[in-house]
């Protein structure tokens, strides 16, 4: 038992001693405090993917001087989402920023619940009434979607053009999840956009659960593997972890690789003298851009913009592999790009799954 | 009693220490842990909704125990579980072309997606009884299959139809199949009570009557229940779909009393934490009750936990591996605290051989 | 040896790959899918190969393990950890990295086990229960750790992710030339030129595939040719008797249980350093649990846990191939195209197995039985 205590009082001594290693949180209450929170959907912080993406973008808006403390909260159970948002709510944060469209619902109860707070969704289409008595979008609750199918296209177009082979590949998490599913399909529609014959394998992650797709990268190389045994000579990643090991085993093997989401050139280190380009989703300027509107909005400025706010997607530059890539493929790229954006040309694949 | 208690105090010291060792205040992560979950109401009733799954799942493991066998199936079994009262919660009124009084309709979903709990667990309680193949792989292997055929499910035929809906999840159980809260504003609901009913029930049912008292012999010595006449092949059957059933009423409740739908992602490691309590109860009723809020705490102040210091959740599955630790090797802690008690061993479970 | 379980595994893995070739034809030669159906497969069964036989180890001696999961997880975190502080902090190059990285990944997976053998040999532990304590410890561990060093700001790596030395190279077999130069010999054809082609692919793997291959004859040899094997098969069969001739049956247990460690932890190894260069959160994802069903198909024998690592491998890369081909199923096929119902098979044939159909599954007699004087 002695030794025991003994243990207890070094702990004790040891906790005071320490200095308040986290820096203690400003009274979020106050109107001249500016908070924002996060939920995240389950799964981690650090998943390098969409949860990570957001929680840079608050920390931009941070080092931005928008807000004065950010802070974020992991879910552990899909039960907690509500119970999650309301810890931030309670606690007189100004924003709170929901990840992933399995909080759709959670998060519009929330806005209606807490009219003061705004409230940013992403991966979130908010725009239909939740409220039998309002037939409009609530007016703090903004859902921040992404044109992957767009992004995706742009990417298989790429990867039809530079193929020698006349096949290309697409390692996907979950088609479960509508993001994903648009990114794999716009792939390939964009290859088909530029030659029809160009064979596409595009492989969803959809065998574990739900926790497990993205996060699989043993998998994702092993099929990029039997992609490239085939004769891909391209291979798109796209979810999360899973996607990065279709990468990374891509320029392993010496094809052409394409990442997602962020430009992958910076992130995948390992693939970057491969890397073709990346089919962008830029989750963090959006919620970066979106945190600064409802500071404006609360000051009494500019509305803010409820209902669905569309983020920017687009393709990564080539970086290394500049030099290699035709003039003619550069420019049928921007020419694609400015058809997408005009709507002119359109991707053919539906927001969700049929 | 006082070696659980011990094993307790023995983990969130260490855990303490595992917090300071990366530079977080244990102090603070302790009040943080103990508001989240018993603070207030609000938090009084997070922690019973998060206990509520655990009490029936722990009991399923204990009660398996009970009777010789180790059920590390709980997860698979609580997810058809609830795939079924979800199916139950919402088809069955179209199936009969009218809507159901509440009376009929909860008790019948309930019941059904226990049953269907039951049936995961019985399969291999009858492999185990007529062919000898372990119902520790088993389990495992009918987690996987569950696994897969929800995520079918979910994705494809039990999918919600609605188009706003984006998660692979199942419409809505209509409103006659809910289980009410309590109080209004407060999640804490009914099937917390009847957590409660049923593990009293699974006291008297072990202890006072035949079957118990059959399950409790085959549990501990097969060769002399075999002699004393008991059909020991129906028995072991008979265990594992009753602890079957309590975990299949773990997933339902949390459809019809929480959720109110089944979706993806949840019931994410229900299994490992159901054999920890059940084991930290000492496989008693009551005990399980008790561990499974301290659980439930845990989980639900880890929120809280967080919010406050932002020390990640993942330390809660630190303590609670030491806990179990603890437990299991309650020698350790003898030789720390100087007590002698008598040497009574935990022998749940024997080789694969049965 | 079992013929029967043995022309069982080759009859399903013989029939997986048929489906793939008759699926896949109208798209690919025959022997570009068998060739690459075989490197998937062997690569995939890699982990389950090396789980497998760190299951047999410890249960040829009496102790249980389903603590595999939990061992391969901290043996990848820790790996990973040693071999990107070599390279990051101490500057040292990717090869030197990954070797620490390897002989960490061993180091922490030996401790893993260490706790195993305390618990249940020296604690006497119920010894399914040891097991899961360090499967539940190991995600707390590797997933707060991984959280703490690489994510918080301040953090070792200031909340940045360093650049991994990457992965363990190719061990190039020259088989490939070797038929090509046969090829040249008798004409060179263009098919002929395919299927050196196909061999290089099958023989080109990276040294811990191959390191699992040579293991699993070793510790077959180890086992039933040696006096080292006879000891530990008689105290995980009888061990009183043991204990009567004189072995130490506690020693043997534990040394096992230790050896169990290295093989969980090269299998760790194959997870970050090998197959892919950075660590996930449970990134094993429950295959411990099929390497353990992969010990009892196989009979706990390493030849029958290999053969039945390879089923679990070919059912992967038959689910991976399915899509793959998609595009070109015949209509009636579509089924297989489903990645849940082909998902379903490994788990299926697992159960099928231990029915005891197909031979009767005999584990040793001593199986989980703590031992006492």
């Amino acid at each position: 038992m002695k030794k025991f205590y003994a243990v207890i009082t070094i702990l004790v001594l040891a906790a005071m001693i320490l200095p308040a290693c986290t820096p203690t949180a400003p009274d979020c209450s106050k109107p001249d405090v500016f908070c924002v929170g996060m939920v995240t959907d389950v799964g981690k912080i650090d998943d390098k993917s969409f949860n990570q993406s957001a929680w840079e973008g608050l920390q931009q808006a941070k080092s931005d001087g928008v807000t004065d403390w950010v802070q974020y909260i992991e879910t552990t159970d899909a039960k907690d989402y509500a119970k999650n948002i309301a810890t931030f709510a309670d606690a007189g944060y100004d924003v709170i920023v929901t990840v992933g469209f399995n909080l759709t619902v959670d998060t519009a109860a929330a806005a209606l619940a807490y009219p003061n707070v705004y409230f940013i969704g992403v991966d979130q289409f908010q725009e239909w009434p939740y409220d039998d008595d309002t037939s409009n979008d609530l007016p703090n609750l903004a859902g921040l979607n992404f044109p992957e199918d767009q992004a995706g296209f742009l990417v298989g177009a790429l990867a039809a053009m530079m193929t020698e082979t006349g096949k290309i590949g697409s390692v996907c998490g979950t088609d479960a999840v509508p993001p994903v599913w648009r990114f794999g399909e716009g792939y390939r529609a964009g290859a088909a956009y530029i030659d029809p014959n160009v064979e596409v394998f595009v492989v969803y992650h959809s065998d574990v659960g739900f926790d497990k797709t993205f996060v699989d990268p043993e998998w994702g190389a092993a099929t990029a593997d039997t992609m490239i045994d085939n004769g891909a000579d391209v291979i798109f990643g796209a979810g999360g972890k899973t996607g990065n090991g279709a990468v990374t085993q891509a320029a392993a093997r010496g094809v052409y690789a394409i990442g997602v989401d962020t430009d992958q050139y910076y992130t995948l280190p390992e693939a970057a003298s491969r890397m073709l380009s990346s089919a962008m989703k830029l989750i963090t300027p959006g919620v970066a851009e979106l945190i600064a509107m409802a500071k404006d909005a609360q000051a009494g400025g500019a509305a803010f913009p409820a209902g669905n706010y569309m983020g920017d997607a687009g393709y990564a530059p080539f970086h290394d592999l500049d030099s290699v890539i035709p003039a003619e493929v550069k420019t049928r790229m921007e020419e694609i790009n400015a058809m997408l954006l005009s709507g002119e040309l359109q991707t053919g694949v539906p927001p969700v799954k049929p | 009693m006082l070696v659980p208690l011990l094993a307790v105090l023995t983990a969130v010291v260490v855990g303490g220490v595992v917090i300071v060792a990366v530079g977080g205040n244990p102090f603070f992560a302790y009040i943080g842990l103990i508001q989240g979950s018993f603070g207030s109401a609000k938090a009084l009733s997070e922690t019973a909704v998060w206990a509520t799954p655990y009490i029936f799942a722990g009991l399923a493991v204990a009660l398996a125990f009970k009777g010789g066998l180790f059920n590390i199936g709980a997860e698979g079994q609580l997810a058809f579980g609830a795939v079924t009262a979800a199916l139950i919660g919402y088809a069955l009124p179209d199936w009969l072309g009218t809507d159901l009084p509440a009376i009929i309709h909860i008790p019948l979903a309930v019941g059904l997606g226990a049953l269907a709990g039951a049936l995961w667990a019985a399969i291999p309680g009858a492999l185990k009884a007529y062919t000898g193949g372990h119902e520790v792989i088993n389990t495992i292997m009918m987690n996987y299959i569950a696994l897969n055929l929800t995520s079918f499910l979910l994705n494809g035929p039990m999918r919600d139809p609605n188009p706003i809906d984006l998660s692979a999840q199942t419409p809505e159980i209509a409103l006659s199949a809910r289980i009410p809260p309590l109080f209004e504003g407060l999640r804490f609901h009914w099937g917390f009570i009847l957590a409660l009913v049923v593990a009293f029930l699974v006291y008297i049912l072990i202890w006072k009557t035949t079957l118990g008292f059959e399950i409790r012999t085959v549990g501990s010595n097969p060769d002399a229940a075999q002699y004393a006449g008991i059909n020991v092949k129906r028995t072991i059957v008979i265990s594992m779909a009753l602890s079957g059933l309590l975990a299949g009423m773990a997933g339902t409740i949390e459809v019809t009393a929480l959720n109110y739908r089944h979706e993806l992602g949840f019931s994410i490691g229900y299994g490992f934490d159901a054999i920890a309590i059940a084991l930290l109860g000492k496989t008693h009723p009551l005990g399980v009750v008790l561990a499974a809020i301290l659980f439930g705490a845990m989980r639900n102040g880890a929120t809280r936990m967080q919010f406050l210091t932002q020390i990640p959740v993942d330390v809660i599955s630190v303590i609670q591996a030491l806990i179990l630790l603890f437990v299991a090797a309650d020698a350790i802690i003898r030789y720390i605290y100087r007590f002698k008690t008598r040497g009574e061993r935990v022998v749940l479970t024997r080789g694969w051989g049965g | 040896m079992d013929w029967k379980r043995f022309s069982f595994i080759t009859l399903v893995i013989v029939l997986l790959f048929t489906v793939v070739v008759l699926v896949g034809s109208a798209a690919q030669k025959p022997v570009v899918i068998i060739a690459s159906m075989l490197a998937t497969t062997l690569t995939v069964a890699t982990p389950l190969t090396l789980g497998a036989l760190s299951g047999i180890f410890c249960e040829r001696s009496g102790v249980v393990n389903i603590g595999i999961e939990g061992m391969m997880l901290t043996a990848a975190f820790f790996g990973w950890l040693a071999a990107i502080y070599m390279n990051s902090i101490f500057g040292f190059s990717s090869m030197p990295s990954l070797i620490v990285g390897v002989l960490f990944a061993i180091l922490s997976s030996v401790l893993m086990s260490l706790l195993h053998a305390v618990l249940s040999v020296t604690f006497k532990v119920d010894q399914i229960i040891g097991g899961t304590v360090i499967n539940i410890l190991a995600v707390g561990v590797t997933g707060f750790l991984n959280r703490q060093l690489f994510f918080e700001k301040g953090s070792v790596f200031g909340g940045n992710v360093p650049h991994a030395p990457g992965t363990l190279p190719i061990i190039h077999v020259p088989v490939q030339e070797g038929v090509e130069a046969i090829c040249k010999l008798t004409g060179g054809t263009e098919g002929c030129q395919t299927l050196a082609n196909a061999f290089g692919k099958v023989f080109d793997q990276q040294p811990i595939t191959i390191a699992a291959i040579l293991l699993v004859i070793l510790s077959h040899f180890i086992l039933f040719k040696t006096r080292w094997g006879l000891r530990t098969r008689a105290v995980g069969e009888h061990p009183r008797a043991a204990d009567t001739l004189g072995i130490n049956v506690q020693r043997m247990r534990y040394l096992n249980v230790l050896i169990g460690g290295v093989m969980a932890g090269l299998a760790g190894a194959y997870f970050t350093l090998e197959s892919v260069p950075s660590f996930e959160p449970v990134m094993t994802n429950g295959r411990g649990f099929i390497a353990l069903a992969a010990m009892i198909f196989g009979n706990w024998t390493p030849f029958g846990a290999w053969a039945a690592s390879l089923v679990f491998g070919a059912a992967q890369a038959l689910q991976i191939n399915m899509q793959v081909f998609r595009d070109v199923i015949p209509a009636q096929w579509t089924i297989l195209q489903n990645s849940y119902v082909v998902g379903l098979t490994p788990y299926i044939l697992t159960m099928i197995i231990l029915t005891g159909i197909i031979g009767k599954t005999i584990p040793p007699a001593a199986d989980g039985q703590p031992y006492e004087k």
